[in-house]
């Protein structure tokens, strides 16, 4: 068993390749710091983020998730942006009525420019997530069954 | 209104207008309809209307080739008009017989009043805004509000307001709209916790059978997330954790859809509060966009449509 004390949240992030994940970039190579518990996945436009991804997220157990794409006008297929606005808003609402902590549900607009940018929100999203705690919706304590015995795939 | 619908269903068929007839037959069960689809004009006799024409037949739509006229309440008609908005059918395909609806009984609330199984119901009958229930001979009335179904207390447009042939002028409902939502407004009263707790003994129980997409006019994807397997989204397994994920993403993904028409929850054979789930979110997306399904034909679809300035506080 883990100690309390060494519990570090897992974020996944949805960045978008054109602004957000080019700004992960820039972070790096600008070697700004920034907590290591981000893991990131790459998609083609924040509007390719089906609600589902979160979901299926919190199911094999990170304690948050960050959708990230470009500022609003400045999304490369125009409108990807406006539509992830709207599903990340209904999604977030609807898992908070479930019993669900909105923080752990984020969304940040970061462009290609804004490496600082990127490094603060990964911090303070990971800091959010430090004061929820563990995730264990899906893993009632000491049940020890749930994701990792069903989240083949 | 039953004679005007069957004539005017029988001269659709008869004219050529129409390839089927959708509609509402007596069911096996006292107290019960159900779907009539015929393209025989002697079958039209069997068509009738009463409180408890509860299916929402244009799921049927985007299976049935051919022109369709489609018997449709306001719940109904509100769902056609968003699969146009989806472009999962055509308008000139579609012959919408309107009824405005006067609510539905919900055999549930009868039971609880009467104190009797339904079978045991003699006859349940409604005269203006009362309800009269006959158990063993002895008649008992109550206002019509007790015995609706909470989706009908929250009705938005009882009379359909996309129609070919409407059935009558207007309708009689009278709503109730802090009852529609009690069971809602119970939960949100409650922990965080306890939230989640509650959902996840609701989905304890469910079996994975899929009658609630299946029945859902808004589920009208050929290939459901569910059944993929690469990746595999959620376990097949009927187990709570990827039951509450199944129904979570479905009432995501029918959002601006859904018309809280209320078939998902009666359709259940574990009796889940799915409604519960498809009207918060129904007024999740009312609050934040201003958005109610089906309203308008011309309108976009709720999540591929957006307006520049809008819910952003979330936003870092
Ligand atoms: S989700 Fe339920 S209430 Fe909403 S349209 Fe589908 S069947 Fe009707
Ligand atoms: S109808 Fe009920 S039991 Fe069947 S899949 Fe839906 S929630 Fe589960």
């Amino acid at each position: 068993m883990k100690q309390e004390s060494e519990w570090e949240p897992k974020l996944l992030g949805l960045l978008c390749r054109w602004c957000s994940y080019a700004g992960a970039d820039l972070a790096g190579t600008s070697r700004k710091k920034y907590p290591a518990n981000i893991k990131i996945l790459k998609v083609p436009c924040s509007g390719r983020v089906d609600p589902l991804f979160i979901l299926k997220a919190l199911r094999l157990g990170f304690d948050g998730v960050l959708v990230s794409g470009c500022h609003p006008g400045d999304c490369h297929y125009q409108t990807g942006n406006y539509r992830a606005r709207r599903r990340v808003a209904i999604t977030k609402k609807l898992l908070e009525y479930m019993g669900i902590d909105p923080r752990r549900i984020q969304a940040s607009w970061v462009s290609a420019a804004e490496g600082g940018k990127f490094a603060e929100v990964v911090a303070e999203v990971t800091k959010e997530l430090k004061e929820i705690g563990p995730n264990q919706l899906f893993t009632p304590e000491g049940k020890g069954y749930g994701a990792k015995a069903t989240g083949r795939g | 209104m039953e004679q005007k619908l069957r004539d005017g269903a029988k001269a659709l068929l008869e004219q050529g207008k129409v390839d089927y007839i959708i509609g509402f037959e007596p069911g096996s069960l006292k107290f019960t309809t159900t779907p009539l689809i015929t393209r025989d004009k002697d079958d039209i006799d069997r068509l009738v209307i009463n409180p408890f024409i509860v299916n929402n037949l244009s799921a049927y739509l985007t299976e049935l080739e051919g022109r369709v006229g489609i018997v449709a309440k306001g719940c109904d008609s509100r769902s056609i008009v968003s699969l146009i908005q989806d472009k999962q059918i055509a308008r000139e395909d579609i012959v919408i017989i309107g009824i405005p609806c006067p609510g539905l009984i919900d055999l549930s609330k009868i039971e609880q009043l009467a104190g009797k199984d339904r079978d045991e119901v003699d006859d349940i009958t409604r005269e203006g805004d009362r309800v009269v229930i006959v158990v063993d001979g002895k008649k008992q009335e109550f206002p019509i509000t007790e015995v609706l179904f909470d989706n009908c207390l929250g009705c938005d447009m009882p009379t359909p307001s996309e129609y070919d042939i409407l059935l009558s002028e207007s309708s009689p409902l009278v709503t109730d709209k802090t009852s529609s939502r009690k069971k809602i407004e119970g939960l949100k009263g409650t922990s965080q916790e306890e939230r989640w707790s509650f959902w996840e003994k609701e989905f304890s129980r469910c079996i994975r059978c899929y009658a609630c997409r299946n029945v859902c006019p808004a589920c009208f994807c050929k290939r459901c997330f569910v059944e993929e397997s690469e990746p595999q989204w959620i376990s097949p397994v009927p187990q709570w954790q990827d039951n509450l994920m199944f129904q979570v993403i479905r009432n995501i993904h029918v959002a601006g859809r859904c018309t809280d028409c209320g078939e998902c929850e009666r359709a259940c054979p574990v009796n889940i509060q799915l409604r519960s789930l498809a009207k918060e979110m129904y007024d999740i997306v009312d609050d934040l966009f201003q958005f109610k399904a089906g309203m308008d034909k011309e309108a976009a679809p709720l999540l591929t449509a957006y307006a520049v300035e809008e819910a952003e506080d979330f936003i870092r």
